[in-house]
């Protein structure tokens, strides 16, 4: 008998006759060690199965991907002259042959004229709409947008919102307030390009957050959208929601919406800092003088970040009623304080530096430096 | 006697049975755990677009603070690197903590340095600051080099913070190799999490035999060397499936020192990084922890699966040595700095998980495994092993540690799947099988290194030695120090 057969047999006696008559954690370490070693065997054969699925599945898709891109090229090069539904006519009996019932291609297709679709304007993303719908890729996404699944769902709204599948508002509302935050916004983001009566529908009714990632989203979906009629955000920023307000806030900046002004104002006095500290710099930006009184009231209540704020604000506004708040505030105990009551003062018009260099003259060591730095245009403020 | 010996021996092996099916346990529910929030992690961000971030105005401001100690070699290129990361509203901060060689002047002259006057708000203790210096060029307006007097990495890391004008702070080791995405990915959390998020780290994979070109890795290679392959493995296993159980039971205790981003105000009101201790990272995640518990304040610690940061790793066997060395100490020195939160409930996941969890399987299982092979030596030599029983209780651990490796190579294979070669794969699958047998041992007895020179008083940081990536993959061209 050879050494691994030895090996074996001892094993199969071990696992077989013997196991019972071992101590109790002699037979639990038997049995780990069988449950690792089976586990170790199945685990190489999955992942050496998936390689090899991996492997065959991106052959499938590369050559679909070729094919079908060879196809949707061609509409780039199609002359302009043409007309929309010639050009239709021309693909869609192409395409209508593509095997749509195997998922990969219906994959790649979809996938591929999305891609052609954000990728290029006028007559291309038409013809590539109408194509869309009379392959029935529309109703596809529709019973998407109706799957049960939230990862379909979502696939299903990317679909519509890029294809402007626009009669798909209506089912898409549905979900904008709702529990699961990714399915919220997409939701949001997608009612917001394709609802033509009211975009900004959602915000009435949103009762979930809408979190700042989403808010990054949203914004940057209704900042860069040109055909967008965009409302007075004013409306919203007496929601319930904070998320909301602080949404209609950074709109109502980003637009200078003016209007907002007494609304923006009445905010200093809101329950959530960040509301109150996004509406102080308003205030600043918007160069409300009207409401630098208030902000000198509330000073003294707020932390140190809004008080931070309301002093850049000042000096933003520059309206010269301040000037001996702000020149107080260069002797606080907090360096930060400091430093911005010296930023507004710098930014006086009327020879804001100048200011700065008197009091240097007679200040102390610590705030002559701080004014240096303050006068130091190479570092930012 | 003898009948006292047998008796030891039965309850010695128990001892070390309970003891290793308890550490097995625990490893499967992390596991389990980690592979949750992985599965739920790749799910949600397969939908997220990172250009909004990097676009948006509403993003928040990181400064990257990297501190440089005698790196007159690559500095140039890693500051460029730094500057071309994919983020919009970030600073780059360069702290030269005293280096003895030129790097201050070859920053100076490529950069084309002048002196600011920057009035530095020391809010955390550090050393004096010689000069804080920009760009004239416009080109390099988001860097800033500051110069201080040399006082180690946590000193020059808080020198940093109180140069840093932005909300969010990534404090990174300057040589190593960051995705051009990092920043997004590390930022995301701060902008979706219903809490408060205080720091976030991302994964940290090995460099070794990596193709990098201009400061940026353009293929990944399994290492050519055994030991760094080794370490590949104990790096998946440890930041896919240890660290992001630990991110989903919000009890994460470390972010690597290589890399993570901090709430700069969270990091401000705790002091910043702790000078007296080896173990800066750890010490400083498990300080800002306990002053959120203590402010009563709901936070996350976030860790995100995404291999955002190459680093080099040791290959010779003296500097891994005393890299673990180190780490060991490290982690001594934070668990008895914060030795009341023992099964303290007041700090919640902290004090009744992460902590003892921390004590009996990172600090004190190297010492029981080793108490183990020693009085196993010590009845063998007594001629009172049982040699079959002890053969199938270190089989046991072995093979479950076989099992571990791969479901963990499992995890890569499912998630990043970073080596595409077939053949790395096989050699990574194959180091499963070694690494007990060569690595781990000897990673046991750094441990106990590390435990000894804690108790005799040795705590220097110990010279760490790299090859540095010039050229086409990791070759001898620049040796860096850190003292």
């Amino acid at each position: 008998m050879n050494f691994f057969e030895t090996i074996i047999n001892y094993i199969k006696e071990t696992y077989t006759d013997r196991l019972v008559y071992f101590p109790s954690n002699i037979r639990v370490s038997l049995l780990i060690i069988l449950f690792c070693a089976i586990a170790v065997l199945e685990l190489y054969i999955y992942i050496a199965f998936r390689r090899l699925h991996q492997a065959s599945q991106n052959r499938e898709l590369k050559n679909w991907k070729e094919h079908i891109d060879n196809m949707l090229a061609n509409l780039i090069i199609f002359d302009e002259s043409e007309e929309t539904d010639d050009i239709v006519a021309h693909f869609y009996p192409k395409m209508k042959k593509l095997p749509l019932r195997n998922s990969v291609v219906n994959k790649v297709l979809i996938s591929e004229m999305l891609t052609y679709h954000r990728n290029f304007t006028g007559q291309i993303q038409e013809v590539l709409s109408i194509l869309y719908r009379k392959l029935g890729l529309d109703k596809k996404s529709k019973r998407k947008i109706n799957n049960k699944n939230w990862e379909i769902k979502i696939e299903g709204i990317r679909e519509a919102n890029e294809m402007r599948i626009t009669e798909m508002a209506d089912e898409i509302i549905k979900y904008t307030d709702d529990e699961n935050a990714l399915l919220r916004m997409e939701a949001q983001a997608a009612y917001i390009k394709l609802s033509e009566k009211d975009p900004f529908h959602f915000l009435d009714r949103a009762q979930e957050r809408i979190l700042d990632w989403h808010q990054v989203v949203l914004f940057e979906i209704i900042t860069k959208n040109k055909q967008l009629t965009i409302p007075p955000f004013s409306k919203w920023l007496r929601s319930p929601n904070d998320t909301v307000v602080m949404l209609c806030l950074k709109l109502v900046d980003h637009f200078m919406q003016f209007d907002a002004a007494d609304e923006v104002e009445r905010l200093l006095k809101h329950h959530n800092p960040r509301i109150v500290k996004k509406s102080v710099e308003i205030i600043g930006k918007l160069e409300l003088s009207d409401a630098e009184k208030n902000m000198f009231e509330v000073y003294f209540d707020q932390p140190e970040d809004i008080k931070l704020e309301i002093l850049n604000s000042i000096g933003k506004i520059s309206s010269g009623n301040y000037n001996d708040f702000l020149a107080s505030r260069i002797y606080s105990p907090d360096i930060k304080v400091k430093r911005e009551a010296f930023y507004a003062i710098k930014r006086d018009p009327n020879n804001g530096e100048d200011k700065l260099r008197e009091i240097y003259k007679q200040t102390t060591l610590e705030n002559q430096a701080i004014i240096n730095h303050v006068l130091d245009n190479r570092i930012k403020s | 006697m003898r009948e006292f010996v047998t008796t030891f021996e039965t309850l010695f092996n128990n001892a070390i049975f309970y003891y290793a099916l308890f550490v097995m346990g625990s490893y499967v529910i992390l596991t389990l755990l980690s592979a949750i929030e992985m599965n739920g992690y790749m799910k949600k961000n397969s939908y997220v677009n990172y250009r909004e971030i990097l676009v948006s105005p509403l993003a928040p401001s990181v400064s990257i603070l990297a501190p440089a100690y005698n790196e007159e070699a690559t500095i140039i290129e890693n500051i460029r690197s730094l500057l071309s990361l994919h983020y919009g509203n970030y600073e780059v901060i360069i702290i030269n903590d005293g280096s003895k060689d030129n790097t201050f002047q070859r920053m100076f002259d490529y950069y084309q340095l002048e002196k600011v006057d920057f009035a530095v708000d020391y809010q955390i203790k550090c050393n004096e600051i010689r000069g804080v210096y920009k760009s004239k060029l416009p080109s390099f307006s988001k860097l800033t080099v500051v110069d201080k007097v040399n006082g180690g990495k946590s000193d020059a890391l808080n020198a940093g913070i109180n140069v840093s004008a932005k909300d969010l702070i990534l404090c990174i080791d300057v040589d190593c190799i960051v995705q051009e995405d990092a920043i997004l990915k590390l930022a995301k959390p701060y902008l979706e999490e219903k809490y408060q998020v205080i720091a976030t780290g991302g994964v940290v994979r090995i460099a070794n035999s990596c193709v990098v070109e201009d400061g940026k890795l353009v293929e990944v290679n399994m290492p050519k060397n055994l030991w760094p392959r080794f370490q590949v493995l104990e790096y998946i296993r440890a930041f896919l499936m240890g660290r992001m159980a630990w991110s989903r039971l919000n009890g994460l205790l470390i972010i690597s020192g290589a890399m993570g981003l901090f709430d700069k105000n969270t990091v401000i009101k705790v002091g910043g990084y702790d000078h007296t201790t080896v173990g800066e990272d750890m010490e400083l995640v498990v300080r800002m922890r306990r002053y959120m518990y203590e402010q009563d304040r709901r936070f996350k610690v976030v860790y995100i699966p995404d291999p955002l940061c190459w680093t080099e790793a040791p290959t010779d066997l003296q500097i891994l040595g005393r890299q673990r060395n180190r780490w060991t100490r490290g982690t001594i020195e934070t668990l008895w700095m914060h030795k009341d939160l023992f099964f303290n409930p007041r700090y919640g996941v902290l004090g009744m998980l992460s902590y003892p969890y921390w004590f009996f399987f990172e600090w004190l299982a190297p010492i029981i495994e080793f108490l183990g092979i020693s009085v196993f030596i010590m009845l063998a030599l007594m001629g009172n092993i049982n040699w079959e029983f002890s053969a199938i209780l270190i089989g046991m651990v072995y093979f479950f540690s076989i099992a571990l490796s791969t479901v963990a190579v499992l995890f890569e294979e499912m998630s990043y799947q970073q080596y595409t070669k077939g053949g790395d794969l096989v050699k990574l699958l194959l180091a499963a099988f070694l690494e007990p047998l060569f690595y781990h041992p000897l990673t046991v007895y750094w441990a106990i290194r590390g435990n000894i020179d804690k108790f005799t008083g040795k705590n220097n940081w110990g010279a760490m030695t790299r090859k540095g990536f010039k050229g086409n993959n990791a070759s001898a061209t620049t040796e860096q120090t850190i003292t």
